[in-house]
């Protein structure tokens, strides 16, 4: 194992995540949205005019959208009120793009991400970092190398200065358009910080990227947008990694993610979030993957009162493919509602959905996926697998998966199962020596590991710390 | 949304029909209130996915599909010794305890607007009644539509150690013209260690709008097993489904169903856990042609109090052409960590290499298309118990395969 793996495995991940900061704020948006808001941030960032047009358009159609309400099962949205959140908070940093140093960074600052072990895993695993500080991207470098190639990867904000073409033609246009939902309108209006990856014709990043996103003050909404272009025959693995202390009040997190596939081009995104349990995360995410071209998502959500997140892709090339590998875990109080959505829109494409969860002490896991199989996508399949592990009998966990075929050479399969944790598998452990805690534990990892296994291992061993407190119950 | 109230329909409509078959207070007002409570109540929920509404009950022109005061049908009853299957207005007058006593006790007429309509309305209907320790076998219902609707009102009541097998059929006797409605409610109640094996067969015809909603609820070590077999109608909503309040009972419900043309099929098995040790499986199976479309939803649902509940279910549609469309989604809802749940739904064609496999053997390809299809609905036909159904529901099969 390497020193860094040890350290990220001997750092206490309770403490790694669950400080607190006295932040300074250089500029911070009143609570709540109005024109005037909006107005305000787009300024701060100095944004062409077309942008501040886009987002007060995704103002008056949040404005308009009603809340999700009524969908069976869903998490309870109404503590969720925008008036009472901060929409926008830009840390106290001199360089407004982020600084590419990592020494330059505010003590309090610097801090806080050593604490999350950023600078090591940057130092030895990824071809580029970038550091999200409340709304606004804190630190980014990309190596050298990658840069040579053309790779971009900077923050969003600073794409919209630097890149104003492709991010013009890309940004909440065909992907996410902000009327998909309520909170992508919400999105569309008050985003700020992100990533942007473009990675030219033909390249390869061979080290995943990664960017992490920090939610330090109390009451406030993030809303980062990472936006992906992969072009023809390109390869990249973009990492995203979240969290947020606890406070009394609730954060609003409310991401949107875009990711465009180009033909023949692979594109892996991986996140591990652990959001603190007042927050409601209510993100959207979407590919669209042109021919041949792959997206895998995969994704641990492991904190927040409550998510509503559908990692989708649009499968709209001949032999577009989509993986999905999802793993939720709801203790007490939480209601991690999930799923996977993937429309099939062309031949021979092909999708496989893999998703587990965990629910203990009284949390709430549901599976919620759509595949949708157009009229003229024949010869696609899809595999939906889906497995929930629950503790004790105050938890639940639901599944609903959706499948609308319109196409008839298909092959289709959904599978679910439920089942409590093995007593039996639990004694055996028990007679080799093990307590209960730990069999359990061993349990747990098992069950996940399909999971991990995808993950860069900084990823895995931490998403396995997660696992670990949540079972301990010492998290949140 | 609620849909408003046909104008052909009011309290002197029913109040009509109430009188006409002489029956006893209680009954008039249960339909009164359900003929009020039109107003507020809701069509029966259908499967959306954001932008899609997979069924639209409320676009149908009740107004013209349905005329209470002429309601014609041709039923034959057939019972079982120690049994006793009776329409309505006998059984009023043999066992009005009983009717009034479990009458509306397992579904509430006011469960949705197209439930209150056929309480308001019913005018023919079968109760059958199996006594305790009455082995009731092959009990039969065949029915004829006559006229423009017709609504039909089942109450099973199976008391402890009783059992019975019962197939009702539902087809189409002398023609009328134009569109018309079919709605059934089927309610079964069963005592401790009863036995219900219900089957019906609906093959009406595909200007027949059919809505059913047929509910078990299944005491301490009874079960209640469904067979559904539906070929019939241009649009059919129906639901099957089980209440599991007893410790140990189980049930089981088997569907079937074979579309063509432009039919639609809104399908959902429901069942609920809500005791300790028990079991449901529940078993579909769909074949599509031309532009058929079918909505599937399936519903396991385990309460907090279901300890040691087994629950299984797997669906599965073959699509024979490109034009037809099926929706499917199973769903489970777990509230006890001490549950053994599974599903599983399938949609695909008709295996090629099987094809390739019977085509090689000198079966000519339509031939070998429709022993395969035929095969497919194998084992769902395994599990009806009455010889007639089975028969019945396989030559439909083959029927609507030559």
């Amino acid at each position: 194992m390497s020193s860094e793996q040890d350290h990220l495995k001997e750092t206490d991940t309770e403490e790694r995540f669950d400080f607190k900061k006295d932040s300074k704020a250089a500029f911070a948006a009143e609570k709540g949205l109005t024109e005037e808001t909006i107005h305000a941030i787009s300024e701060d960032k100095d944004e062409p005019e077309w942008m501040l047009e886009r987002r007060l358009r995704a103002l008056k159609q949040f404005q308009e959208m009603p809340m999700p309400t009524d969908w069976p099962g869903q998490p309870d949205l109404s503590e969720v009120d925008v008036d009472e959140i901060v929409p926008y908070i830009r840390p106290d940093v001199d360089v407004r793009a982020g600084v590419d140093d990592w020494t330059e960074l505010p003590d309090e600052i610097k801090d806080t991400f050593d604490k999350l072990g950023i600078p090591e895993a940057e130092k030895n695993a990824l071809s580029g970092v970038g550091a999200q500080y409340e709304s606004e991207v804190v630190y980014q470098n990309m190596q050298e190398r990658w840069e040579e190639k053309g790779v971009i990867f900077c923050n969003m904000d600073q794409a919209v200065q630097e890149h104003e073409e492709i991010v013009r033609e890309h940004f909440m246009t065909t992907c996410v358009p902000p009327s998909d939902n309520k909170f992508a309108a919400l999105h569309g209006a008050v985003w700020s910080g992100g990533s942007f990856v473009y990675v030219p014709e033909d390249v390869t990043v061979e080290m995943p990227v990664q960017a992490y996103f920090r939610m330090n003050s109390e009451g406030m909404g993030q809303f980062e947008h990472t936006l992906i272009v992969a072009e023809e025959g390109s390869e990249v693995h973009y990492i995203e990694g979240c969290s947020a202390p606890k406070y009394s009040a609730i954060n609003l997190h409310s991401g949107g993610v875009e990711v465009f596939v180009g033909e023949d081009a692979h594109v892996q995104y991986s996140t591990v979030q652990n959001w603190s349990k007042n927050t409601y995360n209510l993100n959207t995410k979407r590919a669209l993957v042109e021919k041949n071209g792959r997206m895998e998502w995969i994704s641990g959500s492991m904190g927040s009162k409550a998510t509503m997140l559908y990692p989708s892709s649009i499968l709209k090339g001949r032999g577009a493919s989509d993986n999905h590998i999802t793993i939720a875990f709801a203790g007490e109080g939480q209601n991690i509602d999930t799923g996977a959505k993937v429309y099939h829109n062309a031949p021979n494409t092909k999708s496989t959905i893999e998703s587990k969860s965990i629910s203990k002490d009284g949390g709430r896991t549901n599976y919620r996926g759509l595949v949708h199989i157009a009229d003229g996508a024949e010869g696609s399949s899809t595999a939906v697998e889906c497995d929930a592990l629950m503790f004790d009998n105050e938890s639940t966990s639901d599944t609903m998966p959706y499948m609308e075929i319109n196409e008839s050479t298909v092959d289709v399969a959904h599978e679910a199962t439920v089942g409590k944790i093995g007593d039996e598998d639990v004694f055996y452990l028990q007679s080799r020596g093990l307590d209960d805690d730990d069999a359990k534990q061993m349990i747990v990892s098992g069950f996940i590991e399909p999971i991990t296994e995808e993950l860069p291992i900084e990823y895995a061993v931490e998403l396995n710390r997660l696992v670990e407190l949540e079972m301990e119950g010492s998290l949140g | 949304m609620s849909t408003q109230l046909p104008a052909s329909i009011s309290e002197e409509t029913v109040d009509e029909i109430s009188a006409e078959r002489n029956e006893p207070d209680w009954l008039r007002r249960t339909r009164l209130d359900a003929l009020a409570a039109l107003e507020e109540s809701e069509m029966p929920s259908v499967i959306e996915t954001p932008g899609r509404r997979w069924t639209n009950l409320e676009d149908l022109d009740y107004e013209s599909i349905v005329d209470p005061l002429d309601q014609r049908d041709e039923t034959e009853r057939i019972s079982a010794e120690g049994a006793a299957v009776l329409d309505f207005e006998t059984a009023l007058e043999e066992h009005p305890e009983l009717v009034e006593e479990h009458f509306g006790s397992v579904t509430d007429p006011q469960t949705n607007y197209l439930t209150a309509l056929s309480t308001a309305l019913f005018t023919t209907g079968t109760v059958i009644y199996v006594p305790e320790g009455v082995d009731a076998e092959d009990v039969k219902v065949r029915a004829e539509m006559n006229s423009t609707s017709l609504f039909s009102h089942t109450l099973v009541v199976a008391e402890d150690n009783a059992s019975a097998t019962i197939l009702e059929r539902i087809s189409n006797g002398s023609e009328v013209d134009g569109d018309r409605y079919f709605s059934n409610l089927v309610e079964i109640v069963t005592g401790e260690n009863a036995y219900v094996q219900y089957g019906s067969l609906q093959n009406l015809d595909e200007d027949v709008y059919d809505f059913t909603l047929k509910r078990g609820d299944a005491n301490r070590y009874a079960t209640i097993d469904w067979i559904e077999g539906n070929i019939g109608s241009r649009l059919t909503r129906s639901d099957i489904e089980t209440e599991l309040n007893g410790d140990s009972s189980e049930t089981k419900i088997v569907g079937a169903f074979f579309g063509h043309d432009d039919q639609h099929f809104d399908i959902n098995a429901r069942v609920w856990h809500n005791a300790e040790h028990t079991t449901a499986d529940l078993v579909t199976r769909g074949v599509l042609d031309d532009e058929a479309r079918s909505v599937y939803e399936g519903v396991q649902d385990v309460g907090r109090d279901a300890w040691d509940t087994s629950s299984y279910q797997r669906e599965n549609t073959l699509m024979l052409s490109d034009d037809s469309e099926a929706d499917a989604s199973p769903k489970l809802i777990i509230h006890n960590h001490d549950t053994e749940a599974s599903h599983s739904a399938t949609v695909g064609q008709v295996d090629a290499e099987d094809m390739f496999y019977m085509t090689s053997r000198a079966i000519s390809e339509n031939t070998a298309r429709n022993m395969l299809v035929e095969g497919f609905f194998v084992p769902v036909l395994e599990e009806v118990e009455v010889d007639e159904l089975r028969e019945d529901i396989d030559d439909l099969i083959v029927a609507r395969l030559d």
